[in-house]
């Protein structure tokens, strides 16, 4: 029987496996629940900001049976607070969101300052996962950090962000080339704390808005840059996007990393199609889980499996009021159901 | 010497479409100069721009990046005719909507692009932003007597909050006065009808297909 870190790792050195990992990375896939809290009496936003109440909830994700890994932070605002947005730290529904903007152009970047990882949220982080690390467990630690597009633009008007990339693009890559160094600096710090993937998800950085052409020239390379140290440093990473892809195929394929995770408007054979021999990850409903019936999520589980899903988890962030038996019922379809004869 | 109107309108036009805010602020200024109707060139220069702009992005040849910038071409142009408008025009009423990001999320873009796009259309647009708490949709449109109340979010942590607006709009006994059109990533038709709102639609192409269809009658 292998480890849950094991069976990950196999996945990732496209080994065999006896069944696809089920995993929820965190950060803006968000695995904790209002249920998940109660239960463990941590609550938000509290863990947001506590490193052993962030470890503490991220152990009990795991020892629920809800994912077969532990993950922070558990929202995408560490590294905008960092550069100075305002963020308001939520509730035990809401998650932490930005509020108000640092700069109103990209050509104001020499403004940012950058992250000081002894204090603030990113210290938090940085803690939270020294502390799982030292549990000493077989569960894979997954560090997250937003990617670049989702950051810069969480740190401006994100309207005008994008118009300056075509508007203002030297300046929009001097921002970019400074978000990027400092984000990586973040994912180095989480990598020596003792995670074992990095997760980027970068939301906002999605082909639809984009398109092909600024989703290459923003987006991918920025993403890679960050990927590049990932390896140097021997870990590995997951990337996820969201949004269609199908205009966008061929620069998604150009990111490196490990893994590759979609939304729910991306079907895995599709994907599967496209990206000839890259992992994916993906991509069971939010909505399903947080509204539908166990069984239902049990039957979009196994699809994901025969679609060729090599690493199974929601396709997005949880909604907060998901229950934890609809939870449960990602990973109980693969260990207890048919799946695994499929995989 | 004027070029002609037909020169300068179809200058309004692709100006638009090709993103140029510079050429359409020089074209606007020379239309009105020239002394022709700053209606038809609303309609016919900008608008058709824009309509042009958006099936471009219908047929994906353009993306958000693109529609924004298109959009704000459009806006210099109409800062520039819109006071030429006889006064019948201008005071014309419109079908008024309330549009914003439910309470809890920022995700704003897909908001702007169809608050973009309904006023391209013709109808008025109240933007109320984004991470708008719920009772402020019911408020607003109670204040400035809305036709319809356009709920956008991209979180499916936050898509509850439409439910709640549709309910609140009830309670108000204003429910059958307002539509409610919804939209967004982890938005469907099937929730559209399970929280009782009148439209969904899945991008803003549609959302004004929708809303001409549920508000504007033949």
């Amino acid at each position: 029987m292998l480890t849950p870190k094991e069976r990950l790792e196999k996945v990732l050195n496209h080994q065999e496996v006896d069944r696809p990992p089920c995993i929820c990375p965190g950060g803006m896939m968000n695995m904790v629940t209002e249920e998940l809290m109660k239960l463990c009496e941590i609550s938000f936003p509290d863990a947001h900001k506590n490193p052993q109440q962030m470890a503490d909830l991220s152990e009990a994700v795991y020892k629920e049976g809800c994912f077969e890994n532990y993950g922070v932070p558990f929202c995408m605002t560490v590294e905008a607070e960092e550069f100075g947005a305002d963020i308001d730290m939520g509730s035990n529904i809401y998650e932490p969101h930005v509020i108000n903007y640092n700069i109103s152009s990209v050509a104001e970047w020499e403004k940012l300052e950058a992250i000081d990882f002894s204090k603030g949220r990113s210290s938090t982080v940085i803690d939270a996962i020294k502390i799982l690390k030292a549990k000493n467990t077989e569960v894979p630690i997954i560090g997250n950090i937003t990617g670049p597009i989702s950051t810069a633009s969480s740190i401006m008007e994100p309207v005008v962000f994008y118009k300056e990339l075509r508007k203002n693009n030297e300046k929009a890559h001097e921002y970019m080339t400074f978000i990027t160094k400092q984000i990586t600096e973040f994912a180095i710090k989480q990598i020596e704390a003792g995670a074992d993937i990095i997760a980027i998800s970068d939301p906002s950085g999605t082909g639809e808005i984009l398109g092909p052409k600024l989703f290459d020239e923003f987006a991918v390379k920025y993403i890679n840059q960050i990927i590049a140290e990932v390896k140097r440093l021997g870990k590995s990473s997951i990337v996820h996007i969201c949004g269609q892809m199908k205009n966008v195929y061929k620069e998604v394929n150009k990111i490196e990393s490990d893994v590759l995770s979609f939304d729910s408007i991306v079907s895995i054979s599709e994907a599967k199609k496209n990206l000839g021999n890259r992992l994916i990850m993906g991509n069971v409903s939010t909505y399903t889980i947080e509204f539908g019936e166990m069984q239902k999520i049990a039957d979009m589980t196994k699809k994901c499996v025969l679609d060729g899903s090599d690493i199974i988890s929601p396709a997005c962030g949880l909604g907060m009021k998901s229950s934890l038996r609809n939870v449960r019922s990602m990973l109980s379809a693969l260990t207890e159901g048919d799946a695994k004869n499929n995989a | 010497m004027f070029e002609s109107k037909e020169a300068l309108l179809k200058r309004l036009s692709d100006g638009v479409v090709d993103m140029e805010e510079e050429d359409v602020i020089e074209a606007s200024k020379e239309y009105i100069e020239a002394g022709y109707e700053a209606f038809d060139g609303i309609m016919q220069g900008l608008v058709d721009g824009m309509n042009k702009a958006s099936v471009l992005y219908d047929e994906e040849e353009y993306f958000v990046t693109d529609v924004l910038l298109c959009s704000d071409a459009m806006y210099e142009g109409l800062n520039i005719l819109r006071p030429h408008l006889p006064a019948e025009e201008a005071d014309k009423a419109k079908v008024k909507g309330v549009i914003g990001v439910v309470e809890g999320d920022t995700h704003d873009i897909g908001k702007n692009l169809v608050k973009i796009m309904l006023e391209t259309a013709g109808f008025e647009m109240i933007d109320l932003g984004r991470d708008v708490p719920l009772d402020s949709f019911v408020s607003k449109a109670k204040e400035v007597g809305a036709d319809f109340v356009c709920l956008s979010t991209l979180m499916t942590t936050t898509m509850g909050g439409m439910k709640t607006v549709v309910d609140r709009l009830k309670e108000e006994g204003l429910r059958d006065k307002i539509k409610v059109l919804i939209g967004g990533g982890p938005i469907s038709q099937k929730y559209c009808d399970t929280i009782g709102a009148d439209g969904y639609s899945s991008n803003a192409v549609e959302a004004v297909k929708l809303a001409k269809k549920l508000l504007v009658t033949a």
